[in-house]
């Protein structure tokens, strides 16, 4: 039989520079099938296929910097097909600016710092490379969270833009995990970086 | 006060105009006609669509500051009329959360105001060219029956939408820029 239908299950953006689209295909009709996406830009009728269908991998598409435009609607549709016909997806309309959800932020560490007598812990970090901060086009904020090991709550702390958040208060030694995620100013949370761990001595 | 400082500020007003907008679009989506979706006029229709404006990074980041300011002075300056029109008809809006819509259609108006006069300032403080703004006229009408209503109000909302993140972008390049001397700021 013709394939099942495909669909696409998201389309984002790490920087709002490039975006990235993946579906999930239908049965395969027993038969060898073929994938393709095509989009079509608002205010123009000419539908294009996906420049790049390597880069982020199986049922994917990548559109780079060049294919990238935002404010602009894209209209996105995956064809599967196989000897006894095609089967399309539903359309997706998607504008670059709703899809952005940035990687973590890098190079995390913490350090164990002191102040009269007191210890603390000076979390620091590094935004997202991709995410062009430096020239306002990408605006972050950040949370860091951070439990004792083998606790299973999390305590959260909203760092706003800051790349440098201190944490008083702590109330029993042993090691701690520490992870970071950014937001950027209209659009989802990252992941949450990976772990770094801290030892933090007992105090009273 | 410093230029950082002032654009700071508008950074803020424009961040909440745009999330504002977003909060709308949604509460209006709770109870949209699915035809509304399909009669809905295509972007090309806001009767911003013929500003010419950056589509990227690469081409927002080759805008002068003056111009940035410009178009986004622009851009506020043609949703003054429309934000009345969308406030006059929030009153009588077939939606069950028409109050809800109308206090935030107010909030957007009351922002709009206070960016257009922040902006007014930090212009003057700029390049002359800051000071030129495009015309761009509103005079579509929300229509009378129910599915009309609520698909142009919708339609005129994402038009509000896609063009207050473009102000915001660009003010938030902008603050980037003024803020040069203080990197950590960005
Ligand atoms: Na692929
Ligand atoms: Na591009
Ligand atoms: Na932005």
């Amino acid at each position: 039989s013709p394939p099942g239908k495909p669909a696409l299950t998201s389309c984002r953006s790490p920087e709002k520079e490039t975006f990235t689209c993946w579906w999930k295909p239908g049965s395969d009709g027993g038969l060898p099938t073929t994938y393709a996406l095509h989009y079509r830009k608002e205010n123009s009728d000419t539908v294009y296929e996906c420049p790049d269908y390597h880069t982020a991998g199986e049922n994917s598409c990548f559109f780079n910097k060049n294919d990238t435009s935002i404010w602009v609607n894209y209209n996105i549709t995956v064809v599967a097909t196989n000897k006894l016909g095609s089967t399309f997806s539903d359309p997706v309309d998607i504008d670059v600016v709703y899809i952005v959800q940035p990687n973590p932020p890098e190079k995390v560490s913490v350090t164990l710092m002191e102040d009269r007598g007191m210890p603390f812990l000076r979390v620091s970090w590094e935004p997202p490379r991709k995410a062009d901060t430096r020239s306002g086009w990408i605006t972050l904020i950040y949370e860091i969270r951070i439990k004792l090991d083998g606790e299973n709550d999390w305590e959260m702390h909203p760092a706003g833009q800051q790349k440098l958040f201190n944490i008083f208060g702590l109330r029993s030694g042993g090691t701690y995990l520490v992870q970071v995620r950014c937001k950027p100013d209209h659009g989802f949370w990252s992941e949450w970086s990976s772990t770094s761990y801290i030892r933090f001595p007992d105090y009273f | 006060i410093p230029i950082t400082d002032l654009l700071d500020r508008a950074s803020q007003h424009s961040d909440k105009l745009h999330s504002l907008s977003t909060i709308l679009t949604q509460e209006l989506d709770s109870h949209f006609p699915p035809i509304g979706r399909v009669i809905m006029p295509r972007p090309s229709m806001c009767h911003t669509s013929s500003l010419e404006t950056p589509t990227d990074k690469d081409q927002a980041l080759q805008v002068s500051e003056a111009n940035l300011m410009s178009l986004a002075r622009s851009l506020l300056q043609a949703w003054m009329d429309p934000l009345v029109v969308l406030s006059t008809s929030a009153h009588t809006l077939p939606h069950p959360s028409r109050n809800s819509i109308f206090n935030k259609v107010q909030e957007l108006q009351e922002h709009s105001k206070n960016l257009g006069d922040g902006l007014n300032i930090v212009s003057g403080k700029m390049d002359p060219m800051a000071q030129t703004i495009s015309y761009l006229p509103y005079s579509n009408n929300i229509g009378q029956d129910k599915i009309s209503k609520l698909t142009n109000f919708q339609f005129l909302l994402s038009c509000f939408r896609r063009d207050s993140h473009k102000i915001d972008s660009f003010l938030k390049v902008l603050r980037c820029r003024a803020a040069k001397m203080q990197p950590h700021l960005c």
